[in-house]
């Protein structure tokens, strides 16, 4: 317990030294804060940019304040997981290639420990980007388009935080056993898979962890179906995290990177 | 015009955001001790790249990440 703490000490001080802390937020901040103004001002967006008949700018109406958010979130899935997914790929094997893991690897320290200090210094990362960008850009649309409930709010940003946790725990995963640039090519390929196979297969894959991003959405509009398959979606992702935390301990104890 | 100033204090807060973000990696590039590639190219793609520049920078740029 207390060398997860030092260790999680260690990684926030890294993370902050390599500016981490803040470049990611704040480019949450300007992606989340794009898009309300982007949707409010896309008639005299497409009038600047000419060649669009009149009767088509006139047809245009500003998306609903859930809409926007939805929209918002569609911008976290493709920039904001690859970001956070690019952010953390090297956290295993960069301490193996710049030489610290045999340092740390001699010291009688449970290898789960490592991981789990790691794991939390990504979720805390998640939180402060995800919850920053979220902040602003529910701010901004709230003042901008129209009014929003706060509590389903709170409750999609639970649910799509959820999903970025399972992709930066996928990201660990992978570096446990890959070189930075492969951990981040297998993990946005599983994600992406995930993405694919419950959107071309909905009925199949209810359960997928995937359909985190689905429900997060509709818990913005305020149609959510069921909430059994909120729950069942919950504890599957969340057996997942579990999954992958312990196997990358294992896979870290047995040294599987190639020198 | 008109138009534009009303809306300022709206995309101000982006301005302000792209412009933190570009001096952010002008700070960790002035500091970094060595970058792939030469620096002179990493501050043209910081200066003229705004946010997107500035995120291949931290991803692809530094070497102690």
């Amino acid at each position: 317990m207390r060398s997860t703490w030092i260790f999680y000490r260690k990684e926030m001080l890294e993370m902050s030294r390599s500016f981490k802390l803040l470049w990611i937020p704040i480019v949450f901040a300007i992606l989340g804060i794009m898009m309300p103004i982007t949707s409010l001002f896309m008639p005299e967006i497409l009038e600047m940019s000419g060649g669009v008949p009149p009767e088509m700018l006139s047809l245009y109406e500003t998306p609903s304040s859930a809409m926007v958010m939805v929209q918002v979130l569609s911008q976290y899935s493709t920039m904001g997981v690859l970001i956070l997914v690019l952010s953390c790929m090297n956290s295993v094997s960069g301490e193996r290639y710049g030489g610290t893991a045999e340092l740390i690897m001699v010291k009688p320290i449970s290898s789960f420990a490592i991981i789990i200090a790691k794991w939390l210094a990504q979720c805390t990362q998640v939180f402060i980007a995800f919850g920053f960008g979220y902040i602003a850009s529910f701010y901004y649309t709230y003042q901008m388009i129209g009014p929003l409930s706060w509590k389903s709010g709170l409750a999609s940003f639970g649910l799509y935080g959820l999903w970025l946790i399972l992709g930066i725990t996928i990201a660990l995963l992978f570096s446990t056993v890959l070189r930075g640039a492969g951990a981040a090519f297998v993990t946005l390929a599983i994600l992406a898979l995930l993405s694919l196979l419950n959107s071309l297969l909905p009925t199949w894959f209810s359960w997928s962890p995937a359909r985190l991003t689905a429900l997060a959405s509709e818990v913005l509009v305020g149609n959510l179906l069921s909430v059994t398959s909120v729950v069942i979606c919950c504890l599957i992702t969340i057996g997942i995290i579990v999954f992958s935390l312990l196997s990358a301990a294992r896979l870290l104890q047995k040294r599987v990177l190639p020198n | 015009m008109d138009e534009i100033i009303a809306y300022l204090p709206l995309i101000l807060p982006i301005l302000i955001l792209q412009l933190v973000l570009a001096v952010i990696g002008l700070i960790s590039l002035s500091k970094a001790q060595e970058v792939r590639g030469p620096k002179w190219m990493w501050i043209l793609i910081i200066v003229l790249g705004n946010m997107v520049g500035s995120i291949l920078y931290f991803v692809i740029g530094r070497r102690d990440v």
